[in-house]
């Protein structure tokens, strides 16, 4: 085992969420060394397993005041300083018949009280607004309502703290928290790459793992009541509305659609699951009958639209201490101080509430380690835009303008993709334009940029940072001619071609829960040619 | 309009049971909606890969473990041995040229560089008789610069096995300069079809032959002769070297060719093949399918004394799934197959996926079953077919090829 203690960071971050990446980009900010470590890839956890929905806080404004509060305070935050990822449709409450109108009252008042504004629509109007709304509605309030692009957003945060001197490791599980008496010192670190074990020394563990920090605390000797609830998403393949849908109603299942880039989601169900279970996201038939479902009360053409993968994610609830059985259950942030707490130095753990509030969430957890390292400097996360945000010539946001055509699409699609940041994607030379994925524009140039710059380690990587095989050939093609790439860059062909076969698997594992129409015919088509024509097997090394 | 067959179906079972037909005189028309599975074909027909997990060296030998509702064990085991045969003659008579036996299995390389086991394998390509050696020492892979589609890297590694250090170079052809400006245009099908056009192949070739100096051997991405159908023979000839052509990135051009010289052949014999119309309904009359109609023939009905239903599998919409049912789209006829999609997939996306076995129901002929009956002059052939995974049989081709001649037979008694 490593046991080089030459460099002491002043503060570990576990966790490539987008709270763990947006407490390394505030920490860097301050001043302060930061090491990043995930165990998988950025995003990996329920940050890339949500709606994306831009909260405005309505949703929360009848039953969780604050929350509502925190969530339009950073709403308007965000669309100032990452707006390459995100996509400011409006939002529209829907009363349907089955719904009780005074609820839209009580719903207006509220969304006033916590600062969101509302517009009452008249459910003509508002079906020109949103003709992909049910034709049956009785009522409608527009409120912020917008679109997040969380892979984006957390890749954002991870690149601005690099250039500000984040060390990151990615594919790095923590294994322990290594202690000093009542002290924290460092983390045990699995290198998934090398498959060997290393030790990292800091002056403060900062625990953003969502949910599994649970186990993190465990490592550490403390224990967090968390209380997993794991919630389930379809993924169509064409966006069917341009504002977000919700019902005007008391928070349900499956009653938000948000449209986002070239698809819509909606979600999403809710359930309490055993803390062992964290890390099998399976989605079940029941699951999906009933997405669809209340999926079509919103907008009845979803009955017809191609489902392109269902998934799930696990909220990170955490139970308040003097209530062990959960019964009250805080839906906001949770900052602890372990020193305060369990009397453990140089621990602390920020979890709970929201990717909506994931900048709060650093800023406090920021100001936390800050107060404890005795550095004096305020939070500048919310005046300066995230690398990609920064003003350029075009919005970016406007998903009407979204089918391209020509040559040129590549650069636009990249540019929707990376901001002002696509400008580092070679291009203009007919090697690096040359399409690599074509439903979703992807070139050469920007899978190399992808791969050199954004901490790609294999194809599920890459599907986050450029959306090759994400979209309605989901993969079949792309992640091949994406396979040949990557391999170049790591000169590793046996682990290409295993990177290939998981990939299958991962996107097999979305697909499954819905594969009928189009999607079996693909499934089957895909399985002929990898497993047929190529001869690809799921142990070819 | 009124034939004696008509088939439904324009794929391998399709073409070859309309040739077979119409080289017994019968006045035939195949109707097929679009591309098929030969269109993406690796250039080798299989027979029978591996049972029960165990590789087959001989085919015919091993069927005889086969369960009872296998196509083959329904066709006949007796049968087989006279039908591959005839399928191998059939083929030959239409132009295409393979090497292969039905009773030993050889091998073929695939772009992943694992050897396959199969049964006849277009002359284009390569095939083996072993699967543990590779005939050659030096092997140079040549790859046209910035195409995408050929996994240069993945076959090198595929040859380490064979304690073979390939090494990879790129050739760059002025000829592909205006479909390499367009992004999405250096594909296969493109690059097949400068090189019909003749101008290219002989500048390609000196090329290949001074960078293949002190090699055994040159591998090539197949991506030659799409609608000339003498460029591959041209470039073996004008390549002082052995050529190993292995598959690019679908769709496939020996695939298309192949596609091609059937329909050919079928038209050439007095067959009518009606592209991009699909059928939609039939119209039944005491248990007998009496004519179909199709989308861009409207009211003008199709009348046949047999028809042969040759609709492929779900890829080709032969079965449709919805997301609580499956259903033959055109005549509602019986499926072979669970309702219940829970029961269609295993978690393991490499593992056996039951929903490959899923087909349409017949009676011990071959005919349709509707609502439990027989129809009497209606045939199913092909990957329509239920009661096998030919994926991991490696039967795919084979199944094809025999239950199409096979349906032909009947028809023909
Ligand atoms: C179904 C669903 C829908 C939601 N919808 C919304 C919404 O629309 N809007 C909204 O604002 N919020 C939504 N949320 C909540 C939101 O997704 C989460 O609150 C937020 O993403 C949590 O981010 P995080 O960074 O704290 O945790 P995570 O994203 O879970 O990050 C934790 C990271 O830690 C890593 N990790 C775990 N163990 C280790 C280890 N041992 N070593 C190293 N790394 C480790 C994980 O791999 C993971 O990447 C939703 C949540 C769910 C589940
Ligand atoms: C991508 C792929 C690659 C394969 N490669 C190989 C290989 O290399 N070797 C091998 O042995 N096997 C291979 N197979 C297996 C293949 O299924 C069989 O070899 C065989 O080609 C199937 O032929 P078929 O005629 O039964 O079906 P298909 O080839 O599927 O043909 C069915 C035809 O019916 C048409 N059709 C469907 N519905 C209608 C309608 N309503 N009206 C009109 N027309 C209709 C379709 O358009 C299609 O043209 C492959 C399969 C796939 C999917």
């Amino acid at each position: 085992m490593n046991k080089n203690r030459s460099k002491e960071y002043d503060v570990i971050i576990i966790g490539g969420g987008a709270t763990g990446a947006g407490t390394a980009r505030d920490c860097a900010m301050r001043g302060l060394s930061v090491l990043l470590v995930e165990r998988h890839d950025f995003a990996t956890g329920a940050t890339g397993r949500n709606h994306g929905l831009l909260h405005s806080g309505a949703r929360y404004a009848v039953t969780d005041h604050e929350s509502a509060a925190e969530c339009i305070e950073e709403n308007m935050i965000l669309r100032k300083i990452a707006n390459h990822c995100i996509e400011e449709n409006d939002g529209l409450f829907l009363t349907l018949p089955e719904d009780d109108i005074a609820f839209q009252s009580q719903f207006v008042d509220a969304c006033s009280s916590a600062g969101i504004s509302t517009e009452i629509i008249d459910p003509k109007l508002a079906l020109q607004m949103e003709p992909s709304a049910n034709p049956d509605l009785i009522g409608a309030v527009r409120v912020p309502d917008g679109s997040v692009d969380p892979f984006r957003l957390t890749m954002s945060n991870a690149l601005d703290a690099r250039l500000h001197g984040t060390d990151i490791l990615t594919q790095h599980e923590v294994t322990d928290i290594l202690k000093e008496q009542d002290r924290v010192i460092g983390v045990e670190l699995f290198d998934h790459g090398k498959k060997e074990k290393v030790n990292y020394y800091g002056k403060i563990v900062c625990n953003a793992a969502g949910i599994w920090g649970h186990h993190i605390a465990n490592f550490a000797g403390v224990n967090i009541n968390m209380f997993p609830a794991k919630g389930s998403l379809l993924i169509f393949g064409h966006r069917v509305n341009k504002m977000v849908l919700n019902r005007c109603r008391k928070p349900a299942n499956a009653d938000i659609l948000v449209p986002g880039d070239t698809i819509c989601l909606i979600g999403t169900t809710s359930e309490r699951i055993p803390i062992e279970e964290i890390d099998n996201m399976y989605v079940s038939k029941d699951d999906v009958d009933v997405l669809i479902r209340e999926g079509v009360k919103l907008s009845p053409s979803l009955a017809t639209t191609r489902i392109l993968r269902a998934y799930a994610g696990v909220r990170p609830l955490v139970a308040a201490d003097d209530d062990p059985s959960g019964r009250s259950i805080s839906r906001g942030i949770v900052l602890m101080d372990h020193k305060e707490r369990d009397g453990l130095e140089g621990f602390v753990t920020i979890t709970g509430g929201k990717l909506m509030t994931y900048r709060l969430m650093a800023e406090e957890a920021t100001d936390l380690i800050c107060k404890k390292l005795s550095v004096d400097k305020k939070c500048e996360t919310a005046s300066i835009p995230l690398p990609g945000s920064e003003k350029s010539e075009e919005t970016l946001s406007n998903a009407g303008n979204k089918i391209y055509t020509g040559a040129s699409i590549t650069q636009k699609s990249a540019k929707d993709r990376h901001g002002s940041l696509a400008h580092k994607i070679a291009n203009g030379d007919s090697n690096e334009d040359s399409m690599v994925c074509e439903c979703e524009g992807v070139s050469i140039g920007e899978v190399k940029y992808a791969i050199n710059e954004l901490h790609v380690n294999n194809l599920i990587d890459l599907r986050r940072r450029t959306r090759v095989g994400m979209g309605t050939c989901q993969g079949e093609l792309c992640a091949c001619r994406a396979a040949g790439l990557l391999c170049e860059s790591m000169e590793e062909a046996g682990k290409a071609k295993d990177d290939l076969a998981n990939f299958l698997q991962e996107r097999w594992k979305g697909m499954s829960p819905i594969a009928w129409g189009e999607t079996i015919n693909e499934i089957q088509f895909t399985s002929w040619i990898y497993e047929g024509i190529y001869g690809l097997k799921p142990e070819n090394n | 309009m009124k034939f004696d067959n008509i088939i439904i179906g324009g794929g391998l079972s399709g073409l070859t049971c309309g040739i077979k037909l119409a080289e017994q005189g019968k006045k035939c028309a195949i109707v097929s909606s679009g591309q098929s599975a030969i269109h993406f074909f690796s250039g080798s027909f299989d027979l029978l890969g591996k049972v029960n997990g165990e590789e087959v060296t001989n085919p015919l030998e091993s069927m005889k473990f086969l369960p009872q509702q296998h196509p083959y064990q329904r066709v006949g085991l007796e049968n087989i041995e006279r039908l591959t045969d005839e399928a191998l003659h059939l083929l030959i008579r239409a132009g295409l040229s393979f090497t292969g036996k039905a009773d030993r299995n050889h091998y073929t390389l695939t772009p992943m560089g694992v050897m396959k086991p199969t049964w006849l394998t277009l002359n284009d390509f390569t095939s083996f008789d072993q699967k543990d050696s590779f005939p050659w020492k030096k092997a140079v892979i040549l790859n046209f610069s910035g195409f995408l589609d050929f996994h240069t890297l993945f076959i090198k590694d595929g040859l380490k096995k064979f304690d073979i250090n390939a090494q990879i170079k790129n050739v760059s052809m002025k000829q592909f300069e205006a479909i390499r400006k367009n992004p999405s245009e250096m594909r296969s099908t493109n690059i097949a079809k400068e090189f019909d056009k003749g101008n290219a192949i002989e500048e390609f070739a000196q090329k290949a032959n001074l960078l293949s100096e002190g090699f055994d051997v040159v591998i090539l991405p197949a991506v030659f002769g799409l609608f000339n159908k003498s460029v591959a023979d041209q470039l073996k000839e004008k390549i002082n070297k052995p050529v190993l052509l292995l598959p690019a990135i679908p769709p496939s051009v020996p695939g298309i060719r192949s596609q091609i010289t059937l329909r050919e052949r079928f038209q050439e014999l007095g067959g009518t093949y009606l592209l991009g119309d699909n059928v939609e309904e039939g119209i039944f009359e005491d248990g007998r399918l009496l004519e179909i109609r199709t989308n861009n023939h409207g009211d003008i009905k199709f009348e046949a004394d047999q028809f042969i239903l040759a609709s492929g599998s779900f890829y080709s919409k032969g079965i449709v799934a919805t997301h609580d049912k499956l259903y033959e789209p055109i005549f509602g006829l019986d499926i072979d197959g669970d309702n219940n999609r829970e029961e269609w997939f295993d978690e393991k996306f490499f593992n056996d996926q039951a929903f490959m076995r899923y087909g349409v129901k017949t009676d011990e002929n071959f005919r349709a079953l509707m609502n439990g009956e027989p129809v009497q002059n209606l045939f199913v052939a092909g990957s329509v077919l239920g009661g096998a995974n030919p994926l991991k049989e490696g039967s795919g081709a084979g199944i094809s090829l025999l239950t199409s001649l096979h349906a032909a037979e009947q028809i023909l008694k």
